[in-house]
């Protein structure tokens, strides 16, 4: 089998990058994939690069692909660091450990383990410091993060599990979470879903934008036999009232909700999986209950 | 009878399972028309996903007034309280009929709108 060897370039989290990232998955997108990653014109990863390309690497491997992260491309000391420091170079062949800093882990959970990954999401994400809430808030926006986790595990049929990231900029003062799979993704399982009701034909002409919409909508499930809904609906919620923004690929579907309401595109490039990308703002003026008029520190 | 949460399951209220097993517990009572409390004292954590199959699973056969009028819920704070009524809400409209065949024409119809 031939090598192929893909440059990384600079990749931030404008749709742009976003779509560079699904072309580089379309590349690879074939069992016995041999692959190696190039650093050399690679000046910034952002998480959801960096979750991406991790997810990838595993997706490749379950294909009985090979993946080298060829670190010694890697020229950018301040790329580097951030990738050592949150263990993703240590997950993939750097000879260096994670070290507790600024820096959130990099994650990769197979399986949907509550503790684990509640954890993650209330210290080492949210109460890392970056925006000083009660503990009671903390709690509250890990919770609504859990319903991203809940349902990449529920609905996406992921065979390898889901991969995070997040980082805080000290200079914008965003608090950064990235999640991705590589399942079906929200179209296809709507699609799918609404087959068994209406006519095949119709349904295939739904487009990914009006699936992620029907997929937002409060109430709107493809579970069968058990209620559901509420978790897309909740941290919808959630990021209009903190001014936040969160921003979904899932196959050709984008979806966007932001203090500005929400839009719902479909994009050139597809690919089969999910990415939520949450950006909160690190403004304790927007994150307190009703109830918590002091300062909560 | 009265269920203290924390002692069943712990601080928390996330995961299907754990919903499923205050389901199990508390879904006779209400069904003979015995009041029931679940106490929350204790409890910190909560996700849609622990409420669907505790709360919601229950309007399959208890109807929503009934359910409100049996089920007494104590120190539940405020992040649990908006997810228990959500979960409420969207479980009724769930084991209410949907038209699935009407659904997608609308949505056909809203797409062809759009691209007008």
């Amino acid at each position: 089998m031939v090598l192929k060897v893909i440059q990384i370039h600079t990749l931030n989290d404008r749709p742009r990058d976003f779509q560079q990232l699904f072309t580089i998955w379309s590349q690879v997108n074939d069992y016995f994939e041999d692959v190696r990653f190039d650093f050399s014109r690679c000046g910034f990863l952002r998480p959801n690069a960096v979750v991406f390309l991790g997810g990838l690497a595993r997706l490749i491997e379950s294909r009985l692909g090979s993946v080298v992260f060829d670190w010694s491309t890697l020229h950018n000391q301040r790329v580097l660091t951030n990738i050592c420091q949150n263990g993703f170079a240590g997950t993939f062949g750097h000879p260096s450990s994670a070290w507790d800093g600024n820096s959130i882990p990099y994650r990769e959970d197979k399986t949907l383990d509550m503790n684990v990954i509640m954890d993650y999401l209330v210290y080492n994400w949210i109460g890392k410091g970056w925006v000083h809430v009660s503990d009671r808030l903390r709690d509250a926006i890990a919770g609504r993060m859990w319903e991203i986790y809940n349902n990449a595990f529920e609905h996406s049929g992921t065979q390898i599990g889901v991969f995070s990231c997040g980082q805080h900029f000290w200079r914008q003062n965003d608090l950064i979470l990235s999640v991705v799979d590589f399942g079906r993704g929200i179209p296809a399982n709507v699609r799918t879903f609404l087959r068994q009701y209406a006519e095949v034909k119709l349904v295939s002409k739904l487009t990914g934008a009006s699936c992620l919409r029907w997929a937002f909508q409060a109430g709107n499930t493809t579970k069968v036999g058990e209620p559901g809904g509420s978790g897309l609906d909740l941290l919808k919620e959630f990021i209009h009232i903190n001014q936040g923004k969160l921003e979904v690929y899932s196959n050709e579907g984008y979806a966007i909700i932001d203090k500005d309401g929400e839009r719902y595109e479909n994009r050139e490039i597809s690919f089969e999986g999910t990415v939520m990308h949450i950006t909160l703002r690190c403004d304790e003026n927007l994150y307190r209950f009703r109830d918590e008029v002091e300062p909560p520190f | 009878m009265k269920l203290s949460i924390k002692d069943k399951i712990g601080p928390r209220c996330i995961i299907k399972e754990d919903g499923q097993k205050i389901y199990d517990e508390i879904h006779g009572f209400l069904k003979n028309g015995e009041t029931v409390t679940l106490d929350f004292n204790g409890v910190s954590q909560f996700a849609s996903p622990f409420f669907n199959f505790a709360i919601g699973q229950l309007l399959k056969d208890i109807v929503e007034a009934d359910l409100r009028r049996l089920l007494q819920i104590e120190n539940l704070n405020e992040t649990g309280k908006l997810v228990v009524e959500r979960v409420i809400e969207n479980a009724a409209k769930y084991h209410g009929d949907k038209d699935y065949r009407k659904i997608v024409n609308d949505i056909l119809e809203q797409q062809a709108n759009e691209s007008d």
